[in-house]
Formats: C-alpha cells, structure tokens, sequence
C-alpha cells in the first residue's frame, strides 16, 4: 500500500482516547439493550420455533432477494445483449446525471455540496428542458417552487418546518434554489440567473455541510452551538423606590430554562444568555416551605429579609410560596390528552423514545378514574388511542410502543383533534388536559401563531388546558413553548434525560396536573422611608404593569399543588451608602414615606373555577431582617446561590460573586436534598466553573 | 466462569462465543455480561466516529437495543467483533443522517470540529484538524480510515467489518489520502 511515507500522520489517528462515557449513560444504555432483548425474547417465544434455529432475519431476506434475481433473468429471458448495453449506460448516465448537477433535486443534505462544487455549466439538454424552459425563463417562479417543494419534497417539507420562524425566507430560497437551479442550466442562455441563489444556498445549508464528499473545509466555521430559540429579554433594571415604589409581576412555575441550561453545561456549552432565566432556575429546586392548610387559601407566602451574597451592603427580599398540597385520599379525576410530535426530528433517543418512556412513567401513576388519549401530529397523524380507562395499562403502553417518529406529512389538525377528544372525554370537576410533546415543530394544523395562541386561550376559558413538554436540543423553540402553556393555563417543561421526566411527570405530577390557583400575581410596594432602591432578579419576562394587578381579565401565571414559588428581590437600604442612583438636587418629588415597614406584599389570585381575584396582603416588617445569612434557612441560601449562579451565567450587571463563593452558599444550603437535584446543581456549578474560569482567584475578583 | 474482564479489545475467545450463544438461546443474563463487556468498545468506536460525547453516549445505547433485537440472528460467520463494529457503524450513519435531516442543525458542527467540544477533547487538539477533515470523508472511507488507523485493524479485518474485500478497504484508504492530501 501506499503507506511507505517515513511519518504517516494518520497513525495519529490511533491515539484519540475517548473520554469516559458517564455512569448514567452507560446503565442506561445496558438497560434499553436488555429491555430489547427481553422484548425480542417475547417476541421470539410468541412466532414459531422455525426463528430460533439460526436463522436471522437479515439472512433470510438475502436468500429471497437472490432467488427473485435469478427468477427474474430466467423467466423474463432478458436478452443479455441489453444487460450489456444497460451496464454501459448506466454508469455513462450517472455521469450525466452528477455533471449536470441535478442530483440535488433530491434534495438531501449532501445536495448543496455538490451544487457548489463545480462552477455552473451549460449542460446537454435533458428530457425535462422544455418543461424546464418554461419555468425558468420567468423569475418569478420561486415562491410558487417554495409551495411545490413544500407540498412534494418530504425532505425538503420536514427541514423547512421547523425554521418557518426565523428562517421561514432563507429557508425558503433555498429550498427552491434545489429546483431551479438545475432548470435554469438548462436554459443555457439564462445561466447567469442562479448566481445569486447559490449564495443562498449555501448560507441555508452551510451548517449541514458535515455530510461527507465536502471539498473544502472553510464550511465548518464554527457557528454558535444551539439553533433553539429563546425570548429574548433584558434583564429587569434597578428601580429607585421614590420614582417607582410599585413592582407587579406574575409567578411562574416553569422550570424548563434551568433543564436546558443545565443539559447546554453538561455538554460543554455555555447556554446563551436569553436561555437563562433565573426565576426558572430557582424555581427548579423544591423548597420546604410551609403548605396551607385549606384550599380556600391555596398559599400562604412566607418572607425573609437577609444580607445580599454577593453585595453586603444590600438585603435580598425572599418571598416563598407554596401551593397547599390536597390531602392523598382526594383522587381528582383527570382526562389527559397526549398531542405527540413524531415528525422525523423527533427519531432520536433523546426524543422520542424518551417520551415513550416518560409518558409510561406517568400511565402509571393514573388511576381508575383517569382517562388518557394520544393524538399524533406531523410524521403521521390522527387518533392512535381512543380514550381509555388508565386501568387499561397494557393498552395505553402499547399504543405508545407503536409510535414511531419518520415521514413528515403534514399533520393537519392535529390540536384540534386532540382538544376535541378532551371535550369528548371531559370529566366535570376534574382536570382536562392536553399535553403537547414536540421537539419544536408546532405545525400542529394552525400556521399563525397568533391564531394558535387565540384558539388555546379559547379552550382555556371552556376548561380545557394545555402543557409543553420540550425534548431535545438544536430545534427547540422555547419561546413557542413557553407562551402556548402560558396562554393554555399549564406549565411548559423541558425534558432532557429520563431522570428529568420522572421528576417532572412522577414527583410533581399532581402539580403537573392539578391546578389550584389561577392567574397569581404578585405586587410589592416599597417605603421609600427605609428602602432606597429595589431590583427583582428574574421574572424578566413575566413582569406586569401596575395597573394589571387589580385586572382580572389580565392572564398571570398558575400553580399546581405542592409547587412553590419563589421570588428575590435585592433592595438598598436607605443610608447604606450602596445606592447606585444619586439622589436628585432639588428633590422635593415622591412620597417620603414614613413607619418602619419595609414594603408591603400583595398577591392575587383566583381559585381554579372562579372568575374574580381574591387578594392576600402581608406587610414586610422589620422582624423579618437577619443580620447574618447563616441565620436564614438552608433554602433560602440555596436560592440565593442558585441567583448568583444565574446573574454570573447571565453576565449580569449586578453583583458578581466567584464560583468558588457561589459553590459554598449552595453548599451550606443544600439541606436534606432528596431527590439530589442540590447535589447535581454542585456539579453543574463545577462544570460551568471550568466552562467560564474567573479571570482571578479569591476575593480580590468580586 | 466469571465476568469476563473489560478489555478494549473483545477477545473473540471462547468465552465471548458461549455468552453469544446463551444469549441466542434466549439466556437474559448471558446477554447482559455480554454488552457490559463490550459497551466500551462501543462507546469508544462511537465516539471517535462522531466526535462528540453525548452523541457517543446514543450511539451506544442505540447499538444496545440493536444488539438485542438481533443477537438472536446473529449467525457467527464473522467474528463477533466485527459483527459489532458493523452494528455500530450503521448506528453512527443512521444517526448522523437523522441529523443532517433537522434544519438548522448546527450542533452538527460540534462533531466535525472538536476544537470546539468540551475540554475532554483537549488531547486531541492537536490532531484535531485531521480529525475533522477524516470525519468528514464519504462515509466508506471514513470507516477505512478509522478502522484501519484509529481501530488499529488489518485490511482484511476491516474488509470484515465492512462486507467487503481486503483490496476494496486498501482502495479506500488510498482514495481518503487522496482526498486528505492537503493536510498530510
């Protein structure tokens, strides 16, 4: 071989060490294999003893493909002067076929690859010139292709789907430009034309030029890591308390943005920062907060007053509620609709085989007076469970089994053929819900996303909810997620590994499913007496106007039972000397403000079938100051590390604490910690801590 | 007989033979020592294939499930080694073609330009641009390649896993150093 060069640099090949796979991946993995042998165990044991003797499918299909091959030559007596003349063309039409750059009409990955290869030429007019002629002499043609391409090309459909937002006019150039530009060589008189398009092309493409027969490698700049899409959002300013004494902002429950930022971390990604949203983050963690006793009153908030981690001239205001908890033996029935997303994007293990896992995690925890159906969407679509008894497990698991994510047909009405098994299988008095499993395609049958949004809201109001569940990475619309849960009165959460689903699905299941209280809005007015200047961390995205509070027809975050909420604030005494703002020359505006409460807490809601608020009003009073935040409970302390972990992964502009700081606080407040999620929050810290390094050690960088 | 040791290298001795064939016969445990003895060699072939950890970590548990779903048509004309590194193999392109499916796959990137990844990758850095141009060879060649120089295989092993012959993996090879010529 050709191996006689003194130093072959591909021997360097051989000495790449893999890393270490992870534990959970690797039991994981042994598990699935062994579930699969067992399945094709059962499976075996059920057919005839005729396949255990040896004899594996993909033998057997062999020997039938080459006795048809033989069958075919003797019976159809083909002439073997033609076999000859077809081994001649063929590869002469192949030929034909590359050099005339047509091959991309097919439409895969490596179509843009080649279409950027060799430079236009005109090239032998082919049997579809004419037709192509017409086409091609008109410029216009490119959005009718658009449509066609839509409508024909699977592939081409399945990639244009998801990037209809962002990219709905690149991707749509080109797409097309797989049509037109080989019609357009054709016409050779007209070469000049595609120029432009191929430009287009390989900008839509250039991140899927990792498929191989690439001639250049300038295609693999490295682009950011996620093509998933957040709500972009400003972090919620300081506000001085004489202008603005008023915050109002809604709750929110969700806590898909710390699953992600956490999956992004652990693969050695910092996220972006619009993926951090650090209300979402605190509000992963449970915390221990007193639970009501009635369900009249659903929360009670619990409130504490402790020196800022990261700043000690300031105070964080914690503000901790928690849903009441129904007592075990009050079962409310639930009628759940399972909308699943198999378009091809959802073939991967984290996708949908985890969702097959996760929602039979939650099968079980249903009870006899549970109802479940599945309405699939996009690859294939219709009703693959009617509604069914939760008793009946086997079939409610087996109908999942027989799921499988490919095609990519459009799934017309999809949501409202779920909302309509919802309403056909509507319990009184119990939950309704739909629960919507996509990886980010939400071409559920309503294009305008506005309209989606209207049509959500409108089965809210009829009782009927929705959830997002998100899985996967790299097509994740989280800001679609987000507003159809918030619009749906669920919750949207984002799944990356089983251990994800079985805390979203099974240990805050009733949460999951049971709301308690409607549309919980929060609204604290400081006394510019004793607070100077206020900044809540977080809820960027859920802030409300003043006015909003007192509006019932304001839509506001959820909460399910057992959930808890918590909320910071980082507030400036008056005289400390940490104010940010001067205070103004002349003066002499605002209230001055007098006694020595420190603000005052107002929260609305509205219980889950009424139509008008009820109000809870605590006032924040001095006894709630801690001197020290040793004194303050783990949870607090935890919360406040996981802010700072959240401002420093941000870039906040406020208060910059170093890793190693942060890494003690959750540590003295990780508490009991059952279910871990403290213990793993240590080690996504570390893992982020080498992701973005202080610039110095110690102290000195705060 | 004991667990048989986690070498990178299966022994394609007897006592893989017999766990092949208990599992054939439907022995679940047998099974069972029998990919925990091979999962890193799986995870290792996948990663280096695919650059890219969490992928490797799929690949693995995808060729898992394979592997149980088809032990029992596993007829031992070739070692079972080779068998696996076919399985594997088949599981990098299915995947990756399942990729290049998505839209804006930019995490696609990741794999073809390791400088990027995670710092685990750090040994590699330096072989990292040869790397990301072998990863992106058409698919045969690749494997040639990787095959022959990263898995340390003869030609003829490689042909094994391949299906095809020793003369065709050579002729890959030598069109990969074709292509590769720039950055020998």
């Amino acid at each position: 071989m050709s191996d006689d060069m003194n130093h072959d640099p591909l021997k360097s090949l051989g000495e790449l060490k893999a890393p270490a796979p992870s534990e959970r991946a690797r039991e994981r993995a042994l598990g699935a294999g062994m579930a699969a042998f067992e399945a094709a165990k059962t499976r075996e044991t059920k057919k005839s003893a005729a396949a255990t003797q040896g004899t594996g499918w993909g033998r057997r299909l062999t020997s039938i493909i080459a006795s048809l091959k033989g069958n075919w030559i003797m019976d159809l007596r083909l002439p073997i002067g033609t076999a000859a003349i077809a081994l001649l063309i063929l590869p002469l039409g192949y030929q034909l076929y590359t050099t005339t750059s047509m091959t991309p009409a097919q439409g895969r990955a490596t179509g843009p690859a080649e279409i950027i290869a060799p430079p236009p030429e005109p090239a032998p007019a082919t049997a579809e010139a004419p037709a192509a002629n017409l086409q091609a002499s008109q410029p216009a043609p490119v959005p009718m292709l658009a449509e066609e391409s839509r409508a024909n090309a699977p592939a081409a459909k399945q990639e244009m789907a998801p990037m209809r937002d962002a990219l709905a006019q690149g991707g749509a150039g080109a797409d097309t430009d797989f049509e037109a530009a080989p019609m357009a060589q054709d016409n050779a008189a007209s070469a000049q034309r595609p120029a432009p398009a191929f430009g287009a092309t390989t900008e839509g493409y250039a991140d899927l030029m990792a498929e191989p027969g690439l001639p250049s490698i300038i295609m693999t700049q490295p682009v950011e890591p996620s093509g998933d899409q957040f709500t972009p959002f400003d972090e919620s300013r300081l506000k001085v308390v004489a202008d603005e004494p008023v915050s109002t902002f809604s709750i929110d429950v969700d806590t898909a943005s710390y699953s992600y930022v956490r999956r992004q971390i652990e693969d050695g990604f910092l996220p972006e920062s619009d993926a951090v949203r650090i209300e979402e983050m605190i509000n992963y963690f449970p915390y221990d907060y007193a639970a009501p006793e009635m369900a009249e009153v659903p929360f009670e908030p619990i409130m504490a007053v402790y020196p800022t981690p990261w700043n000690s001239k300031t105070q964080l205001l914690h503000i901790g509620i928690k849903g009441y908890v129904p007592p075990m033996g009050e079962d409310r029935p639930s009628n759940l609709v399972f909308l699943i997303d198999t378009s091809g994007s959802m073939d991967e293990p984290d996708k949908l085989p985890l969702l097959k896992r996760a929602f039979g995690l939650m099968v079980d925890q249903l009870s006899a007076n549970d109802r479940v159906s599945i309405v699939v969407y996009a690859g294939s679509a219709g009703v693959v469970l009617e509604p069914t008894a939760a008793t009946d497990k086997a079939k409610i698991l087996g109908a999942l089994d027989r799921l499988g994510a490919g095609g990519s047909t459009a799934g017309a009405e999809g949501i409202e053929l779920a909302y309509r098994l919802a309403e056909e299988g509507r319990i009184e008095g119990g939950t309704n819900r739909v629960i919507l499993a996509t990886d980010g395609d939400f071409n559920v049958g309503i294009a305008d996303p506005e309209q989606l949004e209207d049509f959500i809201k409108a089965k809210r109001d009829s009782g009927v909810t929705l959830s997002v569940l998100g899985f996967g990475r790299g097509n994740l619309d989280d800001a679609t997620m987000q507003a159809l849960a918030q619009n749906g009165n669920g919750n949207a959460s984002y799944i990356a590994n089983f251990r994800e689903a079985q805390k979203v699905l099974v240990e805050e299941g009733g949460s999951t499913l049971q709301m308690i209280a409607k549309d919980v809005k929060i609204q604290v007015e400081f006394n510019p007496a004793v607070v100077a200047e206020y900044r809540l961390i977080g809820y960027e995205t859920r802030a409300l106007k003043r006015e909003d509070f007192n509006n019932d027809a304001v839509d506001a975050g959820d909460i399910g039972a057992g959930h808890s909420v918590t909320a910071l604030y980082e507030i400036t005494p008056v005289g400390s000397g940490a104010q940010m703002v001067d205070p103004l020359r002349y003066g002499g505006e605002g209230a001055a403000g007098s006694g020595d409460e420190i603000g005052f807490l107002k929260m609305r809601y509205k219980l889950p079938d009424e139509d008008v608020s009820r109000l809870i009003e605590v006032p924040v009073t001095p006894e709630l100051v801690h001197g020290d935040i040793a004194d303050v409970g783990d949870d607090m302390r935890f919360a406040a590390a996981v802010a700072a972990f959240g401002q420093k992964l941000k870039g906040s502009s406020y208060g910059a604490m170093s890793w190693d700081a942060i890494a003690a606080l959750a540590q003295s407040g990780r508490g009991a910690d059952e279910g871990g999620y403290r213990a793993e929050f240590m080690q996504v810290l570390k893992t982020a801590a080498l992701l973005k390094p202080d610039t110095c050690a110690g102290e000195g960088c705060r | 007989m004991g667990l048989p040791s986690q070498t990178l290298v299966p022994d394609p001795a007897a006592e893989t033979r017999d766990l092949v064939a208990r599992a054939q016969n439907g022995d679940g445990e047998a099974f069972g020592e029998l990919i925990e003895a091979h999962y890193d060699l799986i995870y290792r072939a996948a990663y280096k294939w695919s650059g890219h950890r969490s992928d490797a970590e799929d690949i693995a548990q995808e060729v898992c499930i394979k592997l149980g779903n088809a032990i029992a048509g596993f007829d031992g004309r070739a070692a079972f080694s080779s068998w696996l590194y076919r399985i594997t193999l088949n599981a990098v392109r299915d995947m990756q073609r399942a990729k290049s499916r998505r839209s804006r796959q930019a995490d696609a990137l990741a794999h073809v330009s390791p400088q990027n990844g995670p710092a685990e990758q750090e040994d590699a850095a330096t072989a990292s641009q040869l790397w990301a141009a072998v990863r992106q060879l058409p698919e045969k060649q690749r494997d040639a390649v990787l095959l022959v120089y990263a898995e340390e295989m003869s030609h003829a092993e490689a042909g094994e896993v391949m299906g095809c012959k020793e003369a065709t993996v050579s002729w890959h090879i030598h069109e990969a150093r074709k292509t590769l010529r720039g950055l020998l």
